[in-house]
């Protein structure tokens, strides 16, 4: 989860964020560069006591000054593009979860193999343990196994909601009446949080989602466990 | 002051001011620009690359499942000693 004063994005958990971490360093460097050349350029021309009292145009330099951010525009573009379509690669998901967005709280569906359904509330602040973040705890978390292809659907049953995990580079919005795909997979174990993105009413701020990424045979374990509980 | 030689000042450049001015900082601020962020590719960009590299290199899931289990870190499996207590 993110940490007090951190400044840079959170540790990727998935390829897909790894890639979004890599290419927002591709773009601080075009940045650090037109930056830096800026940055020279005020400072040659505030010190400089001279003024060309003939310049009327100046069609090469204007030449130069359009080409080349049209070339920098291009080669920030053609990476983000890749890195656009990269997150909708969805290639033969082996899991599918549905996750309806409710004021205020998520709910899951796991329907593929077994029938597994369950409510996501936030943990309220008397209910929290020593070392539980406030405001990101959930009673009953989403169990995944790791280093596995899932298809998670998201939608929403009264107002639009946006299912969010920033360690696994997802968001997506959870609209009434539409089914909207997500492509996730974890490359590592652990506990990654979220929290609702989309405004929707009083307690926006308090429907967190986390996910617990664990080996394949401890989430067959936690789905037996979950089926012989209903 | 009259008895010592003046010293001839540098004909200044009476032509081309502008042009000279422009390619002269024009280099330098390529150089400058270019040389700031070629330190932030190999100071930031590239040591990041590496570390996720080495991260996932030898990544045991087992391993590291096996000792957030016992920190505590999951909900779905309880770390063994407080299964142990449960059981006392």
């Amino acid at each position: 989860m993110a940490t007090p004063a951190q400044l840079g994005l959170m540790d990727a958990a998935s390829p897909v964020m790894e890639e979004m971490i890599y290419f927002h360093d591709h773009v601080m460097l075009v940045l650090i560069l037109i930056t830096c050349l800026i940055f020279y350029s005020m400072l040659v021309l505030i010190s400089s006591k001279y003024i060309y009292r003939f310049l009327t145009d100046g069609h090469v330099i204007e030449t130069v000054w359009t080409v080349i951010p049209a070339i920098i525009l291009v080669v920030v573009a053609l990476p983000s593009l890749k890195l656009l379509y990269l997150t909708d690669e969805l290639d033969s998901p082996q899991l599918t979860i549905k996750g309806v967005g409710h004021q205020w709280y998520w709910s899951y569906e796991y329907t593929d193999y077994y029938d597994i359904e369950f409510d996501s509330y936030m943990l309220p602040l008397g209910d929290l343990n020593k070392g539980d973040a406030r405001l990101l705890e959930v009673d009953n978390r989403v169990v995944l196994p790791v280093d596995t292809s899932v298809r998670m659907l998201v939608t929403a049953a009264d107002v639009i909601h946006a299912w969010t995990v920033p360690s696994l580079g997802l968001k997506m919005d959870a609209v009434p009446g539409r089914l909207n795909q997500l492509a996730l997979q974890c490359s590592r174990v652990g506990t990654f949080y979220g929290q609702c993105s989309e405004i929707c009413g009083a307690n926006h701020s308090f429907m967190p989602i986390v996910i617990e990424a664990v080996p394949v045979e401890t989430f067959e374990a936690w789905c037996d466990a979950m089926l012989d509980s209903e | 002051m009259a008895d010592v030689p003046a010293g001839r000042l540098p004909k200044p450049q009476m032509r081309g001011l502008l042009i000279s001015h422009l390619k002269r900082h024009g280099a330098i601020a390529l150089v400058f620009s270019m040389g700031v962020t070629l330190a932030y590719k190999l100071a930031v960009a590239d040591p990041r690359k590496r570390h996720y590299e080495e991260f996932y290199k030898n990544y045991d899931v087992k391993r590291e499942f096996e000792a957030m289990k016992e920190a505590g870190i999951f909900n779905c499996a309880r770390p063994s000693w407080e299964q142990a207590a449960e059981e006392d």
